[in-house]
């Protein structure tokens, strides 16, 4: 059995589904408990699983990343909720100095099983801090998994591989498209995998990489590139680790690549994919790569995001050079 | 406290839950659709909350009482009592099983339901707002935009609606006391039938009538019956007045009414009922920012698959042109929604019934004979009374007829009225025939069981071929 | 209304008349009595009168055309006329129907707007893009039924499906012009034209530079299982296409006329002639001696002895005296003179001195053979000589007379030139070929001077007759050219 959800919702059903699997898993974060979540991502928990297991904490980023850490050290499946991702960085030095490091300084004695929901990324309209997309910051440290899905099939399928994983998982999740549609998702636990991309449309002259928010525009601006250029879609889903193997296996067949992502251009993971394409498949290469990303700025004031975010025309104008030259 | 907007991507979102927009949003879903349907106020709209179903079950609930106590003729002796808060508890029963009925069936069907208010903000965009609590308000975009906000009441410059001295239809249905006396401004289908509704309860009833005749635009052989007995039900007509003024007195009002001359008239009165009319609700949506626009008569024009001047938005029902009449709203939510499926839908009917509900019934569909000749056709007219049919007088109502308008050389039945009994059940065979291009021929042969009221219509088109049985052929 | 006309009887028992002229155009108008033609029976020419008031609609017959009479001559659109059925005998029984379809037309022509037909087949019309209205109904009084819709959808298919097939057929043509269209490599190599190629993106940047498709660049290497290319195959390439094209553009840049080609059977006697070329070529392995014979004491000898021969009605050419040295020294040197039997593993030693002279003729090249020269006197074989040429470029000699030959002689020289590598006639094993008899420098005693010269090239067959043989035959043969007196003692 299936229902119609929205990426939010299908968040929450996955929430909900491994906590009743598996008891050890719990939730804990701002606003999550008896508010439901301020997004709803929570919504309901609090009243199935009791207090103890969702818990509402204080306004204290660094002590909540950090108090699961000790969860998890210890045994327990603790998903923290950060509010807005952009307020992870009082956190930050919990997640690169001890979330990604616990198994490695401990030669193994001691995993760090723990998912860090976060909310990401603009076009909501919201103030300072609550558009950010610096999901490079954690691909960049190793001992982190960093997972975006794009599709409410895929946030269920990939929080509960990310719950799974006995290993600390980033799960970012673009708040743009929370309720921008509904897909059906099945009604049971299943496991979407981490490191696997996704390639939403096939094509033979250009390949795009992108993910989150993004997906949805690059998919309209092939779309409106139908009968002038073939366009290849890969959603990556997962930037770390990335599923080389599949872009590689895109850029061979096109030679050609244009890469999409709001968050900044300069060491966005957009540079990371261009130097693995560049590394893996000179030889196919016809064009340089592509960039259409957000700008090296600060993300704008709400009036001005319309202008910072990759829309399908700056889209398309990119995968147009890329094909032109 | 949320931040920021996030914004609900749906393919199809409606305005209103009314028979346009709820069906809309039905057939929709059944279609496969992505849809939300949005309503400020009550699922149903006016019909079920406000105007139909209320109307119709007063109006049953009247009958019932006025009935049993008019039946001595049968051997029946009966002095009914009335408690007019109970019957408004019937009625509003009645009223929350339809509306729960609908949110039901728009939950089974995929359809995404949201409170508030809507109204346009850009292209693909509706912003809802909340009512009361102070939930805010919440951004829709969509593929495709079914306006369904139906219409309002109304308000006669002066007499403008105050729930205590002058009332509308709505709050006339709502009423829990009734006063003694009531007039009601305006002789259409809605003055009359509540007109009748007050006149069974006992209400001493006039009603002025700025035009000369009660339900102007029915023939005048549907409409003598009707006035007829309104008269008799002590249903007090005042034709050519115009209502100007009124002002408190007492504990009731006097109405100030006018002439075309100029010559006033006051009636005393414990209340007042303003019927003269409904026009279309398109004031909220702010039209501006999809650059629609209104006609002069308030409707949003459309072409014959409800879409109106701005891609991917459609209106249905009232706001759209055409007659008010829910069953028109529902036809055109249907529509609408296999358009946006991609289904080459249309709205190509031949004709949309009326019904009145008054005592007795009126009921009519497709072209008069006058009508049929302005078109070029050369009628063939064909009427059965009711006092001739067997039926009709078991049930001591055989006061009325049915009359088929057909083409005298093909046969196709053009339209057709119908005074009486039933009328506003009767006219569907009509319609139907109408719709499908059936012949007087096809209805004629047609078996029809006996004794019901249905064979008038049987013997009508007889008839026009010349041949009835139980009636006098010309 | 259209009143035809025919030709009227004028009496008298005539059958026919032949129209003389016309005295109307069509599109005239005619007023009744007005003559309109002029017709010639077999008795008098007689001019036709217009029955009615009206226009000449259509004339049916040329001026100069014999028409029967009763035959339509002329059709007249009569004014104010209301439209009549062309039949005038109409069936009492068809009448009535008649009436009421002109009835029904006229009544129905008022309310044409509307069309019947249940809801049903409205939905179908629109699903199969049909236009209603226009849709003849055969339902009851014309309703309109869902064959009907359906078959209108079929009548207007076919249109639609013609009037696709012709964008279909312009796309073919134009996808078949675009090959054309691309430029053909020039180069001097071959385009390779592949799909994809991989290379180094500095690579792809020089090929554009050098305004070569990377494509085409032939590929000597492959990675990852596809074409790669160097920058160095990329430039050479390049300059392939650049010579071929210098080549190609250094004449005029004008276009010259495609010949294409005609052909010629290949059969009869140039077919024999060919196998038997390739067979001796192919099978004897030939090396050619070449030497040259100063021969003016010969040039000498026979001038002397023309005359002589005239008188006996013999033509003396210096075929004869040839002839006789070649078989003086065949007798010294009788391998040239041999045929090997390779299957019997022997060479055969001819104890016959038959030469085969090789004619040019219209159909080719023969070969007629002088039997028994060691036998004949010179002017008997200078006689001989003239007498199969001739046959043989009359195409009356026989099979006899080009058999059996034992060695060959073939004078190209009479046409001209020095030297040639002739091929032996097989099955024999030597073909001595005379050059032209010319005036050639000759060094003598550290002198040069101007002496007659006769060139000669000897074929052997290398597997019967070594070099040295070739070369001391030929020395003798060349002995007795110079000294002709030496054929005295043979």
């Amino acid at each position: 059995m299936s229902e119609n959800l929205t990426l939010v919702q299908a968040v929450r059903d996955g929430l909900r589904d491994e906590m009743a699997e598996d008891d050890d898993v719990l939730v804990m974060g701002e606003d999550v408990g008896k508010n439901g979540g301020v997004f709803r991502a929570t919504e309901g928990l609090y009243d199935e699983f009791g207090g103890e297991r969702v818990i509402d904490t204080p306004l204290a980023e660094s002590g909540i990343i950090g108090t699961a850490i000790g969860m998890a050290a210890y045994g327990l499946k603790p998903v923290p909720e950060i509010q807005f991702s952009g307020f992870m960085y009082p956190g930050f030095d919990q997640i690169v100095s001890h979330m990604a490091r616990l198994r490695t300084r401990s030669r193994g004695r001691y995993t760090c099983p723990m998912v860090l929901r976060a909310p990401m990324g603009g076009g909501i309209r919201a103030p300072e801090h609550h558009s950010e997309s610096k999901e490079a910051f954690y691909v960049h440290e190793a001992g982190l998994k960093v997972a975006m899905p794009s599709t409410p099939h895929d946030a269920k399928g990939m929080l509960i591989s990310a719950i799974r994983s006995p290993d600390p998982v980033i799960f970012l999740e673009p708040k743009k498209i929370y309720r921008a549609f509904r897909e059906e998702v099945p009604d049971d636990t299943y496991e979407v995998p981490l490191g696997e991309a996704a390639v939403r449309r096939e094509g033979t002259d250009v390949s795009v990489f992108t993910w989150g928010a993004m997906t949805r525009p690059t998919i309209e601006a092939a779309k409106n590139l139908d009968g002038e250029i073939d366009v290849e879609v890969v959603d990556l889903r997962t930037l770390s680790p990335l599923d080389i193997d599949t872009v590689v296996e895109s850029f061979k067949k096109t030679g050609r690549a244009a890469i999409v992502h709001e968050a900044p251009q300069t060491a966005g993971v957009g540079a990371e994919v261009t130097a693995t394409i560049q590394e893996e498949a000179l030889l196919y290469q016809e064009a340089p790569v592509e960039r259409i990303t957000g700008f090296d700025v600060p993300f704008p004031l709400a009036a001005l995001e319309d202008y910072y975010l990759p829309e399908p025309e700056r889209i398309e104008s990119g995968i147009r050079d890329a094909f032109d030259f | 406290m949320v931040v920021g907007d996030v914004s609900t991507g749906t393919e199809v979102a409606v305005v209103g839950a009314g028979p346009g927009g709820y069906v809309a949003a039905i057939r929709a879903g059944q279609l496969g659709l992505d849809v939300t349907l949005v309503e400020k106020d009550a699922y149903g709209g006016t019909c079920l909350n406000y105007g139909c179903i209320p109307s119709k079950a007063m109006i049953t609930a009247t009958d019932v009482a006025h009935d049993a106590g008019d039946a001595e003729e049968m051997g029946v002796y009966a002095d009914p009592e009335v408690d007019v808060g109970e019957m408004v508890e019937w009625k509003d029963s009645v009223v929350d099983q339809l509306t729960g009925g609908v949110e039901k069936l728009c939950k089974a069907n995929g359809v995404n339901l949201i409170e508030g208010r809507a109204e346009f903000a850009g292209n693909d965009k509706l912003r809802v707002v909340h009512g009361g609590d102070g939930q805010g308000s919440e951004t829709i975009t969509y593929e495709h935009c079914i306006v369904a906000t139906g219409s309002k009441p109304i308000e006669v410059p002066g007499f403008e609606f105050d729930g205590e001295h002058v009332i509308d239809s709505r709050q006339a249905l709502a009423m829990e006391e009734y006063p003694e006396s009531m007039v009601v401004v305006g002789a259409g289908y809605i003055g009359m039938e509540i007109s009748t509704v007050l006149a069974k309860l006992g209400v001493d009833v006039t009603v002025v009538e700025m035009l000369d005749e009660a339900l102007v635009g029915y023939e005048d052989d549907l409409t003598r019956p009707v006035k007829q007995r309104a008269e008799e039900l002590g249903i007090d007509f005042e034709f050519g007045l115009a209502a100007d003024s009124w002002e408190e007195s007492g504990d009731g009002v006097v109405l100030t009414a006018e002439d075309e001359d100029g010559e006033t008239t006051d009636f005393e009165t414990e209340k007042v009922l303003v019927a003269v009319g409904r026009q279309p609700v398109t004031d909220t949506l702010n039209l501006d920012a999809v650059g629609l626009e209104p006609n002069d008569d308030g409707r949003l024009a459309t072409d014959d698959q409800a879409r109106t001047d701005a891609e991917n938005v459609f209106a249905i029902g009232d706001v759209a042109p055409g007659p008010m009449l829910a069953h028109k709203a529902s036809k055109e939510g249907e529509v609408a929604a296999e358009v946006v499926a991609g289904e080459p839908a249309a709205l190509d009917y031949q004709a949309v019934p009326a019904a009145v509900f008054t005592d007795p019934e009126i009921a009519t569909v497709g072209l008069t004979a006058d009508a049929a000749e302005e078109q070029g056709f050369e009628p063939a007219v064909g009427k059965f009374p009711f006092n001739a049919s067997g039926r009709a007088l078991t049930t001591g109502e055989s006061d009325g007829f049915v009359r088929v308008v057909a083409d005298e050389e093909s046969g196709f039945i053009l339209g057709a009225q119908i005074v009486g009994p039933e009328a506003s059940e009767l006219i569907a065979e009509l319609a139907l025939a109408v719709e499908m291009g059936a012949t007087l021929e096809d209805v004629a042969s047609t078996i029809h069981t006996h004794p019901t009221l249905a064979e008038a219509v049987k013997e009508a088109s007889e008839h026009a071929l010349g041949h009835a049985i139980h009636t006098l052929n010309r | 209304m259209p009143r035809e006309f025919k030709l009227p009887d004028v009496g008298e028992g005539v059958a026919e008349g032949e129209i003389v002229s016309w005295l109307v155009s069509e599109g005239d108008t005619v007023t009744e009595d007005q003559p309109v033609a002029e017709v010639e029976t077999d008795k008098a020419v007689v001019e036709v009168p217009s029955p009615v008031n009206g226009t000449v609609k259509q004339i049916h017959f040329d001026a100069g055309d014999v028409v029967p009479v009763g035959d339509v001559i002329v059709t007249f659109d009569v004014e104010g006329e209301t439209a009549e059925p062309a039949e005038e005998t109409a069936d009492a029984e068809s009448e009535p129907a008649d009436e009421a379809e002109s009835e029904s037309k006229s009544a129905t022509s008022k309310a044409e707007s509307r069309t019947f037909a249940p809801p049903s087949v409205r939905r179908l019309a629109r699903e199969l893009g049909v236009d209603l209205d226009s849709v003849e109904g055969t339902g009851p009084s014309g309703r309109v039924t869902e064959g009907d819709v359906r078959a209108a959808a079929e009548g207007g298919e076919s249109e639609a499906t013609d009037a696709s097939t012709e964008p279909a057929e312009t796309t073919q043509t134009t996808q078949a012009a675009e090959p054309s269209t691309q430029p053909a490599a020039t180069g001097r190599q071959e385009a390779a034209g592949r799909d994809r190629t991989l290379a180094a993106p500095a690579t792809r940047g020089l090929a554009r530079e050098l305004g070569v498709n990377i494509d085409d660049v032939p590929a000597v290497e492959q990675r990852d299982g596809e074409a790669f290319v160097t920058a160095e195959a990329v430039q050479q390439y390049a300059e392939g296409g650049q010579a071929a094209q210098a080549g190609a553009t250094g004449g005029a840049a004008r276009q010259y006329a495609e010949g294409g080609e005609t052909t010629e059977p290949y059969r009869g006697i140039r077919r024999t002639i060919g196998k038997q070329m390739a067979e001796s070529k192919y099978t004897a392995p030939h090396v050619t001696h070449h030497d040259t014979a100063p021969i003016d004491a010969l040039v000498e000898t026979r001038a002397k002895l023309k005359e002589r021969a005239a008188e006996k009605d013999v033509k003396l050419t210096y075929m004869p005296f040839v002839m006789k040295a070649i078989v003086a020294a065949l007798q010294e040197f009788p391998i040239l003179n041999s045929e090997l039997r390779e299957e019997d593993e022997e060479i055969a030693i001819k104890q016959d001195y038959n030469v085969g002279i090789a004619v040019a003729t219209d159909a080719g090249l023969m070969v007629p053979v002088v039997k028994h020269v060691d036998q004949k006197s010179m002017l008997q074989v200078a006689s001989e000589v003239n007498e199969l040429a001739q046959k043989a470029r009359d195409r009356s000699i026989s099979r006899e007379e080009m058999q059996g030959g034992t060695f060959t002689v073939t004078n190209f020289g009479a046409i001209g030139g020095e030297y040639a590598t002739p091929i032996i006639n097989y099955p024999e094993t030597a073909i001595m070929g005379l050059g032209a008899i010319d005036e050639r420098p000759v060094a003598e005693d550290g002198e040069v001077r101007a002496a007659m010269t006769l060139p000669l090239s000897l074929s052997i067959d290398h597997r019967v007759i070594d070099g040295a043989e070739a070369a001391a035959f030929t020395n003798r043969v060349m002995d007795y050219l110079t000294e002709p007196e030496l054929l005295l003692l043979e």
